[in-house]
């Protein structure tokens, strides 16, 4: 049972004109790699199809403005961010990652333990700091992309990036590139 | 950040992120969203008129009422220390709302809604939030509501003749300005705003149940919208982990807010098999939600059923006694300041019976009545 599935019951939900074909094929085309942005913005994958979701109904609304954009991707990965600041916004978020899987971490091989124990890094992270490190490493965004999305400035994306690169030294994802 | 430790970076992150197989684009919910935003814009730019009601009664049932629309009158109710914000009789049973502190003695303090004492949903200063809930057999028929409003709009018009004044609630060091009523499944419900307010149509939408009793895995289970704010996750934490016989990893995870408690049994491993389900709040002195989690692990024969069970504070462990007469004690582990259990069962096992202990190690409560999938609520 999914409350939004109730939330919106009652809305028609017809997509039928030829602008709604377009945005059909657009949002099918994106929506892998949009939840896979949130989840590494969220470490949440419930909260991630919401958000994709969320990006998603947005540009829907203003899917003339979004399909004649230069990058509509670009659009809908600041929608995207916006939808997270809210969430930071709005509510208290208390993340507790709380015990750690009892499958254990035996190093390079162990992808199990190794996406674990990244996930819990950035979970560590500020959700700014949090943000820079995925735009940058999943989204291979450039500074300049990435203060478009976040607004923020090219500086500002640099100095975040440093120190979320320093506190992720510490984390045994880098730890085992050390070794290498 | 050497070369090295970027390349490492960039692989462990894609390694990760691609893992996850996300579900098909669900593309009527997305458009079903996009109304309702574009709905919401709508109605703010044509402009809500204004509607007149009273604040004169903190409780009334729809049903049977024919009160007729008169202009709100300020300044609305405030409530009293119990955090009642709305009660009446629907159908021959009392009823009643408040706001209450669900989190364990001790803890910090856990606003949520409640109804009739039980069965608490989350609440958080975010105006918009409404939600609806039925208590099947208890009362059939019926359905109950709140609503968050912003300060100043005064209250509700329910279904053009009843007028619901907001009341003010202070709860856990927050402000609260509330609207509560009970409606009948059977019949129509419009709920409009006693004064128009920026943003906001003029036209409230609650989501609503239309079963008559709702269904049984539905009673007490609160169905939310946040049509006009953001929905929110209070905690993600782990409840339980380990390892099947047969060498399959699982993980048992809660996540708490305003869509209840909800959880996620999976298999230890991104991307694989995983199931999840939301149940009632229990509160501390409420009634305890049983919640089974089915899960095929991908090879013929391999599976088990995840439980999880708030439990109420005094308990200090619960034991599993499964059909081959085996068991399995759980210790709780605190979240948030709510206490929680979570084990699992073998698919060639089933739970037979769950067993409250004290911290003396004496029985609280027992019972049998345990689901094999969804949830059963027990008093304890």
């Amino acid at each position: 049972m999914t409350n939004r599935r109730d939330e919106l019951a009652a809305v028609p939900d017809v997509i039928s004109t030829e602008g709604d074909e377009d945005f059909s094929a657009f949002a099918t085309s994106r929506w892998p790699g949009l939840v896979r942005l949130a989840f590494g913005l969220t470490g949440d994958r419930w909260l991630a199809e919401d958000m994709a979701q969320t990006a998603l109904a947005r540009a829907y609304v203003a899917w003339r403005r979004v399909s004649r954009a230069d990058d509509p991707d670009a659009y809908l990965r600041r929608i995207l961010v916006n939808a997270s600041h809210r969430r930071f916004r709005r509510h208290r978020v208390v993340e507790q990652p709380g015990d750690p899987p009892e499958t254990p971490v035996e190093g390079p091989a162990d992808l199990v333990g190794e996406r674990t124990a990244l996930l819990a890094a950035l979970r560590q992270l500020p959700p700014r700091q949090r943000e820079v490190i995925v735009l940058r490493y999943w989204a291979d965004l450039t500074d300049a992309q990435i203060a478009a999305t976040l607004g923020c400035s090219p500086g500002t994306v640099r100095s975040q990036l440093s120190r979320a690169l320093a506190k992720l030294r510490e984390s045994p994802v880098l730890a085992e590139g050390d070794d290498a | 950040m050497t070369a090295t430790e970027e390349r490492q970076l960039r692989r462990a992150l894609h390694g990760t992120l691609q893992s996850l197989s996300p579900p098909s684009v669900p593309l009527e919910a997305i458009a079903r969203r996009g109304k309702v935003i574009r709905r919401r814009r709508a109605g703010a730019a044509v402009g809500a008129f204004a509607l007149a009601g009273i604040v004169a009664v903190t409780s009334l049932t729809l049903r049977g009422s024919q009160l007729p629309a008169v202009p709100p009158a300020a300044p609305v109710v405030t409530a009293g220390p119990d955090g009642a914000f709305a009660s009446g009789t629907a159908d021959g049973h009392p009823w009643r709302l408040a706001v209450q502190n669900i989190a364990d003695p001790g803890y910090r303090c856990l606003p949520a809604i409640v109804i009739n004492g039980t069965d608490a949903d989350p609440v958080y200063p975010a105006p918009g939030n409404a939600a609806s809930v039925a208590l099947g057999q208890a009362v059939r028929g019926m359905a109950f509501a709140f609503i968050q409003l912003p300060a100043g709009v005064g209250g509700v018009i329910v279904n053009g003749d009843q007028n619901v004044p907001a009341v003010i609630v202070n709860a856990c060091g927050y402000r609260y300005h509330l609207v509560g009523f009970s409606y009948s499944l059977t019949g129509p419900l419009r709920i409009t705003l006693a004064k128009p307010y920026p943003g906001w149509p003029a036209d409230v939408f609650v989501p609503t149940l239309t079963t008559p009793g709702g269904s049984t895995q539905a009673e007490g289970l609160w169905i939310n919208t946040y049509t006009y704010t953001a929905p929110g996750v209070t905690t993600s934490a782990t409840l339980a982990s380990g390892t099947l016989p047969g060498g399959q990893g699982w993980i048992i995870k809660l996540q708490f807010g305003p869509g209840g408690d909800c959880y996620e049994f999976a298999q230890n491993s991104l991307g694989s098999a995983q199931m999840g389900y939301c149940g009632p709040v229990s509160t501390p002195a409420g009634p305890e939600t049983i919640m089974a989690l089915p899960l095929g692990f991908g090879a013929p024969g391999v599976g088990a059923t995840g439980y999880a069970v708030p439990v109420s504070p005094g308990t200090a462990r619960v034991r599993a006694v499964l059909d081959n007469g085996s068991s399995v004690l759980a210790t709780p582990r605190i979240v948030d300041g709510r206490r929680y259990v979570a084990f699992v069962v073998p698919s060639s096992r089933s739970l037979h019976r769950l067993i409250w202990l004290d911290a003396g190690g004496r029985v609280m409560a027992s019972t049998t009545a345990v689901p094999q999938y969804g949830y059963t609520q027990f008093q304890p």
